[in-house]
Order: structure tokens, then C-alpha cells, then sequence
């Protein structure tokens, strides 16, 4: 069931098909997300990955110690995930491109290290492939439960951070260049929230030939001069610090000031903080990708990202088929938040991969009235396409999600 | 043998031909300098520096024989002692 | 400032935040000289630190590139870094709650991998930033802010710890033995492995006033001095003895990591480029 027969427009805003069309020059694979998120690094110039084993984003880490060598990268297996995303950091600050991937577990061991790059200002790129908890719960199962801690990465507050979530090999593959791309631009580390399903799943895989030739790769550019730290400033495309070129440049845990000198004055800390959000917030167009699905006419939309987000879409395409004017955003930017999709005064029904909901606490606060917004949570395996239908169908005809094992609907 | 010493002893080899500088303004008055020192140069001051401690400064820089000994112990990278007229 | 805190030093950082008395400018104050003995330029060298006393203290003072890590972390920053910019020479200044607590596991493994850094563990005996608490290094029995009754946890010495993860140069000093800390550091320096220098100096302030009962910035070093040589002023043994001098040289016995990276990219890249080539 496509798109196409049901005669819905579909909408995709993200960089990445208008790179698919320049990069025609390839290889067709079938591939795993975990290949894809590794050849996507390599291409976007990534030549450090330390890190520290953990299902299910081991098989980045076993791709990355084959492919870097043959690259002239370095492939690190750290103590624990504490080292892997500071060596991260270091490899970064010594001027080299460096990503980290891990599972739950050791996403919040990194919680340290996030707190420093953010900062400094670190480039990086973080892969947390969720998996179903609290802590180890099922390895081999897929979860959204870092949802709001890819958010809140790191203590203290004042930041704000950038996250991503591809729902498919090939955008993985994609998604992972322009992950080291905002990291670049926005000089600070990018998170992105894949899952279970998405790492392990095998799908088609096309690579670009030469990723010499990918002209949309921004380069690791180094900043030479003062000021390195342009506190109280919002501006993107400031180069990242560099150790090792006696700039002089200072790094460290504490508020700084524009040399990155340790200061103990409110003022300093606003200009600080005034830099590490706004340089997110007051470039969010450039930030959002999302795709939807038939929302022009929408009497209801379905909300996704991730691996649910197919079997959420195809249950969209159902309740159309059934004469439901269903809709469906799927979000691959979750944080910033995209508020702008929700401005509509129509029923969501937001569909995540747990019980205690944290997306669709985000479409409460952003829909203009909290109360049309519905919860259907299901843990540790995808919604069905019957399931989807069926809810969709009870909040459009009925106002309400209709009563189904294994789903939650209770948010409060 | 203590590393301070109580006392003082005149300078028995060659002295005073050493420059003892001791940088007021980033003293911290540990005292370190004062009782290391074998012979006697350095006194303190009676008025405060910058940063509220009364500092060290060289009192009787003939007597210095150029052990270094307070170069070595200063925390403050306070103090240098060169020979005379080398600088 | 002194002629070599003028060549290497920031003139904005001095004077540090330290206290009165602290040991820790008098170990850098070292460091430079051997920094300078050895002839290294300012961009030479690049200075990590972490988090507590000796992190602060030191932090931003090295007039080069400088970096400050969480607390603990130093190292696992070096290690990244030390892949990326793997001609520089590293001095790696943290304390005893970096090294021998927080920071353990991550100083274990650069010395198991023989990571190309200088590891200065300046060790002041206790957590004295936030206010005197014990650590692994505190001597036991002595009475800490969080040891009232007197330190009852066997403490344990990094050098032992770094020694048996495979560390290629070892060596403890106390701030009492300024030629000595020189030329250790010096050689720990020319050794292109995993160096450790553990250097004990005194705090007034915390384990002075605490477990010393004495604020007097001498009697602190007294204190210091008389447990480096064993004995008091007046003759009698002390408590305990410090072992000092270099513990184990095995210095450019075993390849760096960084270069052991290196060389099986070369081999990597030479066999895919025969093979691309037949």
C-alpha cells in the first residue's frame, strides 16, 4: 500500500534528497542501519570513533575498527563509555572529525563528557541506538525512552542541544552526514537517536562512489584566533577550537570567557549561556527536518519518528483506506522541538515506543489545545498497522483511542 | 636536621653578587623564602600588596650566596635570583 | 614573576588562585624548569588538568594550548587527543582524587595502552577543594573532615597501581625535593610512553589544619620534609616513610600507542593498496 494508490501527498524536508540527486555515482547494497550510520560517518570525514561495546550499536563500533585503519582513522575501544565520548572529545579538539555510539546504558555514562563538549563547543557525533528499559531491560528490543534525556544530556542546564532520528537504513546513511554537518556548523556534539530496529535491520543501501566528491560534506575547519569562545554571540559557522596549533586556546569544565579563561562572574555566565542556546534557538529553520504524510486535509494526525514511524505511516495509509482523513508527521529533528508542526487545532495521535510518554508531552505543550492530543504507547515492540487503523479511526469518528492489548493510553 | 632552620649564619663564600627579585604584587606570604634562606635577606613588609598579604621583599641582598634555595621553594613564581648584571 | 614563568606562563593567570602556601605553584615552578632544561617551546607541550585543587590551580596558568577535563577525565581526553596531534608532548597535571579515585580506570588503561603522556599526580592527601575529605592517598588514621575518628580505609599507592598496568616510567617525589622532582620529570619526559610522577605536597588549609592540627604554611612542609626523610628534626622516626626516587624505568621499552595506530594504518592502507593493485 503506497502513498501513491491512496493519492496522498507526501512530503520529505530534510537535505538529504537534493544530495541523493547529486551524488548519482554508487553502490547498491543490502545493508544494516548500524553499516549505514558507519559509511555515513566515513564519508562525512569522520576519523576517530572510541567507544565501548554495547548491543544493539555494537556493530558500529566492529565496522568502525575495520573501515577506519583503511582511511587512516583510529578505532579506540575504551574502559567504558565515560573515556569513549572524552577521547571523542579530545580527537575533536585535536582537530580531527570523532563519533561514539552506544545503547541506553552507556548513553548516560556519556552524560559527563556531553556536559564538557557542549561547553567547549565540541564537534562531535553521538549514535544512541535505544533500546527497551529502564537500564539493560531487553537488549534485543527496541524502546524510545531517551527521548527527553537526549535533551537533557548533561546537568546544570543552560544548553540547548540537536538531535536527530532516521526511520530507515538509507536515511541513516544520509542523516549521519548532516549530523557531522550541524556538529560543524553549530559547534556543538549532535546526538543521534536511532533504535534497536533501525541498527539491526537490513534494507537497500545506496553509497556514494568517492566521498571525496560529496560537495556538501562541510569541512573540519580550524579556528586560528581569538575570540574562541564568542560569548554573548549567536553565530553558526564559527570554526571549531583546535589544541595543538599554539593558538593558545584554553578548554575546560568551567564558565569561561572568550579566551576560555575560568571566570566567576553572573555576567560572564550569561554571556555564556546566551551563546550555547541561541545558536541553536535562533537557527531552528535550518534545523528542522520532518516528513508528513496527507496532512493538508487531515481530520486527525498520527505522530512518529524512529522505527514505529513505518509501521505508523502504513497504519495512516490504512485508516485512509478505510475513509479515515488521517495524516502523519514524522519528525527526524526532535530537539529542537519543531512546535511549528502542531500549530494546527487537530487531534494528534502521538505513537512512541513506551508506557510513560515523553513525546507527546512535547505535542501537548506545542498543540493549541493539550487536551485534542492522544497517547498511544507501546513498549518494547512496534505498533501494529491494525493498531494504528484502529486508533486513528477511534479518535475520528469517536474522539477517543479506542480500548487495545498492549497499548497505553493514560499520559497523566 | 629540620628543613628550616632557626638561625642564620653569615655568609661564608662569596656574597653579594647575586640580584634578588622578589615580585611584591604576586607574594602570598607563605614564608617559605624567609626561613629557607641559609644568610639573611629577605624581611617583611609592613604594608600590603594588591591581593591583601604582606610580602617578602630583599632586605639585605649582600648576603646572598646564590643557593637558590628560595627560587626553588617559591609557590608563587615570586622570586628570581640572577648574578649580577647578567640581565 | 620568574624568568621562566615569564617564557611559559600566562602573565594574566598569575598569581593562581591558589592558597598561601599551597605546593602546587612550587611543582610547577619545577615542571617549567624542566620543561626548559629540555628545551620545549611553549607550543610544545600541551598541559591537561582536571578537576579539585591542582585542576584549578593549574588550569589556564601553561602560556600554550591548555585543557581542563571533568573530573577524572584527563586522560581519556589525552587519548583522543594524543591520536590527533601525536607530536606534542603532553604534561598531565591532575591530583590524587583524579588519578588515584574518579580518574583510576582511565590511568590504568593509558598505561596499559603506554599512552605517550607525562602524568604529574600531584597528591595532597584528601580532597581539599571541597573542603578536606579523605581519599585513597590520605596515610591512614590521620583525621579528615569526612574521617573524624581518624582515616579506618587502607589508602593505596598509584605508583604500585600504574606500575603493574604496564607504565613505562615511575617515580615519586615529595615538594621537598626540588632537583630530584626536576630530573624525574625530566626523564619521564624523554621517555615517548606512559610516564607517572607522583609528587606529594602540603595543603595548609584542609589536611594541614585537620589532620596536622596546624595552619603554619612551615610546619606543613616540616611535615612534608621530615616524612620524605624518615625522621624528625629532633632525631625519632616518623609514623611512616615515603619511598621515593624513580620506581621503575623501562623508558621507550615498549611502542606508543598512537604510533602502534599508526603503523597498522600503514600496513592496512599497503595491503588494500596491493591488492588494489593486482
Amino acid at each position: 500500500m503506497s502513498t501513491l494508490e491512496i493519492g496522498v501527498k507526501e512530503t520529505l524536508v530534510a537535505p538529504w534528497p537534493e544530495w541523493a540527486r547529486r551524488a548519482t555515482r554508487g553502490r547498491r547494497l543490502l545493508e544494516a542501519g548500524t553499516y549505514a550510520l558507519t559509511e555515513g560517518a566515513i564519508a562525512a570525514g569522520c576519523r576517530v570513533f572510541a567507544g565501548y561495546p554495547i548491543t544493539p550499536a555494537t556493530d558500529i563500533a566492529e565496522y568502525m575498527s575495520k573501515r577506519l585503519p583503511q582511511v587512516g582513522g583510529y578505532y579506540v575501544q575504551c574502559e567504558d563509555e565515560l573515556a569513549g565520548m572524552h577521547a571523542c572529545a579530545g580527537a575533536s579538539l585535536g582537530g580531527l572529525k570523532a563519533m561514539t555510539a552506544t545503547s541506553g546504558p552507556g548513553f548516560t555514562l556519556m552524560h559527563d563528557a556531553y556536559g564538557w563538549a557542549i561547553t567547549n563547543e565540541i564537534p562531535l557525533v553521538v549514535v544512541d541506538a535505544m533500546r527497551v528499559g529502564p537500564i539493560s531491560g531487553i537488549t534485543g528490543a527496541p524502546g524510545q525512552g531517551e527521548f527527553y534525556i537526549a535533551r537533557y544530556a548533561s546537568h546544570g542546564g543552560n544548553f540547548e542541544t540537536i538531535v536527530l532520528s532516521p526511520s530507515s537504513v538509507q536515511e541513516a546513511f544520509w542523516l549521519t552526514i548532516d549530523a557531522f554537518n550541524l556538529a560543524e556548523r553549530f559547534r556543538t556534539p549532535v546526538t543521534i537517536l536511532t533504535d534497536q530496529v533501525i541498527s539491526d535491520m537490513w534494507e537497500d543501501l545506496f553509497v556514494p562512489e568517492d566521498y571525496d566528491a560529496l560537495d556538501f560534506v562541510v569541512p573540519r575547519r580550524h579556528n586560528l584566533m581569538m575570540p574562541f569562545y564568542p560569548v554573548g554571540s549567536a553565530d553558526l559557522d564559527v570554526p571549531p577550537n583546535v589544541i595543538g596549533h599554539g593558538t593558545g586556546v584554553c578548554v575546560s569544565a568551567y564558565t569561561h570567557t572568550e579566551e576560555g579563561y575560568d571566570i566567576e562572574e553572573m555576567e560572564a555566565q550569561w554571556a555564556q549561556t546566551y551563546r550555547l542556546i541561541n545558536k541553536i534557538r535562533h537557527h531552528r529553520d535550518q534545523l528542522t527536518r520532518y516528513e508528513t504524510v496527507g496532512v493538508e486535509d487531515a481530520e486527525v494526525i498520527a505522530v512518529a519518528y524512529g522505527a514505529n514511524a513505518r509501521t505508523v505511516k502504513t497504519g495512516v495509509l490504512e485508516a485512509r483506506r478505510r475513509g479515515v482523513r488521517a495524516g502523519f508527521v514524522r519528525l527526524i529533528t526532535l530537539w529542537p522541538f519543531p512546535d511549528e508542526l502542531f500549530a494546527r487545532d487537530l487531534p494528534y495521535v502521538v505513537c512512541e515506543l513506551n508506557y510513560d510518554g515523553q513525546l507527546v508531552r512535547e505535542v501537548m505543550r506545542s498543540a493549541p489545545d493539550g487536551r485534542t492530543v492522544r497517547f498511544m504507547g507501546k513498549s518494547a515492540e512496534l505498533h501494529t498497522v491494525a493498531e494504528v487503523a484502529a486508533g486513528l479511526e477511534g479518535v475520528a469518528r469517536n474522539g477517543r483511542v479506542p480500548e487495545l492489548p498492549y497499548i497505553w493510553t493514560e499520559v497523566r | 636536621m629540620p628543613l628550616f632552620k632557626a638561625e642564620k649564619k653569615p655568609p661564608k663564600g662569596p656574597a653579594g653578587r647575586w640580584d634578588v627579585v622578589v615580585g611584591e604584587e604576586m607574594c602570598k606570604a607563605c614564608g617559605f623564602c624567609l626561613h629557607i634562606c641559609p644568610v639573611d635577606v629577605f624581611a617583611w613588609r609592613k604594608a600590603p600588596n594588591r591581593i591583601g598579604w604582606f610580602p617578602m621583599y630583599t632586605a639585605h641582598e649582600e648576603n646572598c650566596i646564590g643557593c637558590m634555595l628560595c627560587y626553588q621553594i617559591c609557590p608563587d613564581f615570586c622570586i628570581d635570583v640572577s648574578v649580577k648584571g647578567a640581565a | 614573576m620568574n624568568k621562566l614563568a615569564k617564557k611559559y606562563l600566562r602573565p594574566s593567570q598569575i598569581p593562581t588562585k591558589a592558597c598561601h602556601g599551597c605546593g602546587i605553584g612550587m611543582i610547577e615552578n619545577w615542571l617549567l624548569q624542566a620543561i626548559d632544561e629540555m628545551g620545549l617551546k611553549q607550543d610544545d607541550v600541551i598541559f591537561g588538568t582536571g578537576i579539585g585543587c591542582v585542576g584549578r590551580q593549574t588550569f589556564a596558568t601553561w602560556g600554550g594550548d591548555n585543557f581542563g577535563a571533568t573530573h577524572g577525565r584527563a586522560l581519556a581526553v589525552a587519548t583522543g587527543l594524543k591520536l590527533a596531534q601525536p607530536d606534542k608532548k603532553y604534561l598531565i597535571v591532575v591530583g590524587d582524587g583524579d588519578a588515584a579515585s574518579i580518574g583510576t580506570s582511565h590511568l590504568i588503561h593509558a598505561a596499559r595502552r603506554n599512552l605517550g603522556v607525562t602524568v604529574i599526580c600531584e597528591d595532597n592527601m584528601g580532597y581539599e577543594s571541597t573542603g578536606g575529605q579523605f581519599s585513597p592517598t590520605t596515610p591512614a588514621g590521620y583525621v579528615t573532615n569526612s574521617s573524624p575518628y581518624g582515616m579506618v580505609e587502607p589508602g593505596f599507592d598509584p605508583c604500585d597501581v600504574v606500575k603493574a598496568a604496564g607504565a613505562t616510567f615511575v617515580a615519586e617525589t615529595t615538594a621537598t625535593q626540588w632537583h630530584q622532582t626536576v630530573k624525574i620529570v625530566k626523564k619521564a619526559l624523554a621517555n615517548d610512553g606512559f610516564s607517572f610522577v607522583h609528587v606529594r605536597f602540603p595543603c595548609n588549609e584542609n589536611f594541614g589544619a585537620y589532620a596536622l592540627g596546624t595552619r603554619d604554611t612551615l610546619k606543613n612542609l616540616e611535615w612534608i620534609y621530615e616524612h620524605t626523610q624518615g625522621r624528625k628534626a629532633d632525631g625519632t622516626e616518623t609514623d611512616f616513610t615515603w619511598e621515593t626516587g624513580i620506581k621503575h624505568d623501562a623508558s621507550n621499552s615498549r611502542p606508543e600507542f598512537s604510533k602502534v595506530l599508526r603503523d597498522m594504518n600503514a600496513r592496512v592502507r599497503a595491503d588494500l593498496a596491493a591488492r588494489a593493485g593486482t
